[in-house]
C-alpha cells in the first residue's frame, strides 16, 4: 500500500498505533530501534492540521543520526548514548510540517560509519528474510522498519551507499538524491563532502512524495541546493520509450553469481522490451579499482575532524579524570566502538603532514578524475544502471569475501560513484537470487532527480515489484 | 607512505585523544597491509595537472543572509546535555594554573 492509499484507507490513530505497536513486536527479532518516542503527543497535534498535509498521521523513523528536539539521539554511539537533542533537524521540522509522526530513531553503523550495522552501539541489527544474516548498512535499521512493514517511510544517510545497499538486501526502495537537494542541518555528520539525507520506501512514488516534503534550500546548511522543488511524484510516469539506459560493464563482469547475473539479463530485456534503448557503457577500469581507497581515505579523514568536537565536556558520556585533557581521553577511549577507532586512526594517517600530498591530496585528485568518467559515459546515457550487489545479505560472520577481489573492489563499491559526484541514485528491487532479494542500482546526471525517479518507476512497473512486507515471524 | 607499527598506531590514536588496547592496536596493524595494498591502487593513476576535488559541486557561495540573529539556542538549552554546569557555563579540570 502506497502512502497515499493509506492515508485514505486509515486514521491516523490507527496507523500510528499499528506502527508503534509493530516496532516494538519486531525489536527482539530485528533490533532496529535505539529509542523509541511515544507518538500521542504528535498524534494529539494533528487536530490542528489540515488533514491535506503529505504525510497527515503517517508513522515514520529517523536514523539515529537526525535530531529531534527532546528526544535521544545517539548517533548509534556510546559517547552520545545520553544525548538529548536540544533542537530539530531540518529535516525532521518539515516531516513533521507534512504531518508525518515520528515513531523512533532507528539503528545505524556508528556516526553512519559503515556498511554491515554490525558497529551499532546496541548491537546488530538482523535482516527480515534471514534473521541469521545482515541487514546491511550503514542506514540498516531504517531499511528493515520499512521492509517488515513497520513503517512506510524512513530516513536514511548515504555516504558511500548506506541507503542504496541495505535497500538491495531488503527488497525496497533506497533513494538517495543529489548533493545539497535535502537539508543535512542537524543530522549528525560522517563525511561532510560525501554525505547525503535519502529516504527507505516500498515503492518509487513514495519517494518522489518524499523527495517533495524533504527537498529545498536551508540557509542552515551552505551546501543546500537554491533549486526549484520539482513535482516529483506526478513526474513519475515510468514510461520507457526511447529511455537511454546504460549498463555498466564493468561491474557486470566482476560479478560471479551467476543467477544475479541471468537476473539482470532478463530485466535488461524486459526494459528493452518496453521501448529502453540499452547499450555497454565502460568506465576505467584503474578508477573503478580506486574506488574504494578512495573513499576511504577521504571518508575517514573528514569523519576525524568532524568528530573532533566529541570531547564529553560539554555534552556526551563523561569519564572523568585529573585534568582536562585526561577527562577527553578517558570518554573518548570508552565512548568509541572498535571500528570508530580504527576509521579514526586511518583519517588521521591519511592527514599525517607526510601523507597529506601522497595520500589525502592525491585521492581528492582520483575524486576528480573518477567523477568526470561518470560525466562522460552520463553523456550519452540518461541513466547508468548495475545491479546494487552481486549477491544477497551476508551472513553475521561471513569473512570470506577477498577485500583486495575485483568483486569487492568494483561490485559490492562501485555506487560510491554517486557520492563522488554528488549525483542522484536510487536502488529499486530486482529480484531474489539464492532466496535473498537483490535490488538494481540507477544513476543520472547532477540535479536529474525526476527523471531518475521517472525512469526508476518505469523499472518498478516492469518488474510488478513493489509494496513488498516481509513480515518477521515470532 | 609511511610505514607503521603498533607503537605508531596508538600514538597516531593518542593525537586523537583516544587510546587503543593492545589487541586493537594489533588488529588495525593486521588489517592495514590490506588497505595499503588498497591505497597503492592509486599510485597507478596520473594525477598530474589535476585540481583536487572537494566538493561534488564547486560552485561558489554567494549567499550572505541578513545580519540578523536568528535560531538561537537558549544557555538552558545548551547545557542540558552538560555533564557539569554553574551559574551558565560549563564546568571542567582547572587548564590555567
Amino acid at each position: 500500500m502506497d502512502i497515499k492509499t493509506l492515508i485514505q484507507t486509515t486514521t491516523p490513530k490507527e496507523r500510528v498505533n499499528e506502527a508503534y505497536n509493530k516496532a516494538h513486536s519486531v525489536q527482539e527479532k530485528l533490533n532496529a530501534m535505539v529509542s523509541f518516542i511515544d507518538p500521542t503527543e504528535q498524534v494529539n497535534l494533528l487536530d490542528s492540521k489540515s488533514n491535506d498535509l503529505p504525510f497527515y498521521g503517517v508513522p515514520v523513523v529517523l536514523k539515529d543520526l537526525v535530531n529531534m528536539k527532546d528526544t535521544r539521539t545517539t548517533g548509534s554511539s556510546g559517547i552520545l548514548d545520553n544525548y538529548i537533542s536540544p533542537y530539530d533537524a531540518t529535516i525532521t521540522r518539515k516531516l513533521r510540517d507534512a504531518g508525518a509522526i515520528i515513531i523512533g530513531k532507528s539503528s545505524c553503523d556508528t556516526f553512519g560509519m559503515g556498511g554491515t550495522n554490525m558497529t551499532a552501539w546496541t548491537g546488530p541489527v538482523a535482516n527480515p528474510y534471514d534473521l541469521t544474516r545482515m541487514s546491511g548498512g550503514s542506514s540498516g535499521g531504517s531499511a528493515v522498519l520499512v521492509a517488515s512493514g513497520v513503517v512506510p517511510m524512513a530516513i536514511g544517510t548515504d555516504t558511500g551507499d548506506s541507503i542504496r545497499k541495505p535497500a538491495s538486501f531488503n527488497q525496497i526502495v533506497g533513494f538517495k538524491p543529489s548533493y545539497g537537494r535535502i537539508s543535512r542541518y542537524g543530522v549528525i555528520p560522517y563525511a561532510s563532502s560525501l554525505d547525503h539525507v535519502g529516504v527507505f520506501t516500498r515503492n518509487v512514488k513514495d519517494a518522489a512524495l518524499s523527495l517533495e516534503v524533504l527537498a529545498g534550500r536551508d540557509d542552515h546548511d551552505m551546501t543546500s541546493s537554491s533549486l526549484p522543488v520539482e513535482n516529483y511524484g506526478d513526474m513519475c510516469v515510468g514510461d520507457l520509450k526511447g529511455k537511454r539506459i546504460g549498463i555498466i560493464q564493468n561491474v557486470i563482469d566482476s560479478i560471479h553469481n551467476l543467477e544475479t547475473l541471468n537476473q539482470f539479463k532478463d530485466l535488461c530485456q524486459k526494459l528493452e522490451s518496453k521501448g529502453a534503448i540499452i547499450s555497454s557503457i565502460h568506465l576505467n577500469e584503474d578508477l573503478m579499482h580506486a574506488f574504494l581507497p578512495t573513499y576511504y581515505i577521504i571518508a575517514n579523514a573528514e569523519a576525524t575532524a568532524n568528530h573532533s568536537n566529541l570531547d564529553s565536556l560539554r555534552y556526551g558520556v563523561l569519564k572523568e579524570g585529573q585534568t582536562m585533557d585526561e577527562s577527553m581521553i578517558l570518554s573518548r577511549t570508552a565512548g568509541f566502538g572498535k571500528l570508530l577507532k580504527k576509521r579514526f586512526v586511518i583519517g588521521s594517517y591519511a592527514l599525517f603532514t607526510e601523507n597529506q600530498e601522497e595520500v589525502f591530496r592525491k585521492a581528492q585528485k582520483v575524486r576528480r578524475l573518477i567523477v568526470d568518467d561518470v560525466k562522460r559515459v552520463l553523456e550519452n546515457v540518461d541513466v547508468i544502471m548495475a545491479p546494487a550487489s552481486g549477491q544477497g545479505a551476508p551472513k553475521f560472520d561471513d569473512a570470506s569475501i577477498d577485500q583486495l577481489s575485483k568483486e569487492y573492489l568494483i561490485a559490492e563499491n562501485y555506487m560510491a560513484l554517486a557520492n563522488f559526484s554528488g549525483y542522484p541514485s536510487i536502488t529499486v528491487p530486482m529480484g531474489m537470487v539464492d532466496g535473498l532479494p537483490v535490488g538494481v542500482n540507477l544513476t543520472a546526471y547532477a540535479h536529474q532527480d525526476a527523471k531518475l525517479l521517472d525512469i526508476a518507476f518505469g523499472i518498478e512497473k516492469t518488474t510488478g515489484i513493489s509494496n513488498v512486507i516481509k513480515e518477521v515471524t515470532q | 607512505m609511511k610505514e607503521m607499527d603498533v607503537q605508531g598506531f596508538k600514538a597516531l590514536a593518542l593525537q586523537c585523544r583516544f587510546e587503543l588496547s593492545d589487541e586493537e592496536a594489533q588488529d588495525i596493524k593486521n588489517e592495514f597491509d590490506v588497505l595499503i595494498s588498497q591505497m597503492r591502487l592509486l599510485e597507478k593513476i596520473d594525477t598530474n595537472q589535476v585540481e583536487p576535488m572537494v566538493y561534488p559541486f564547486e560552485e561558489p557561495t554567494t549567499f550572505l543572509r541578513e545580519d540578523v540573529v536568528e535560531n538561537i539556542l537558549p544557555v538552558k538549552e545548551v547545557l542540558k546535555n552538560a555533564p557539569k554546569e554553574k551559574n551558565g557555563f560549563f564546568v571542567t579540570q582547572k587548564v590555567v594554573g
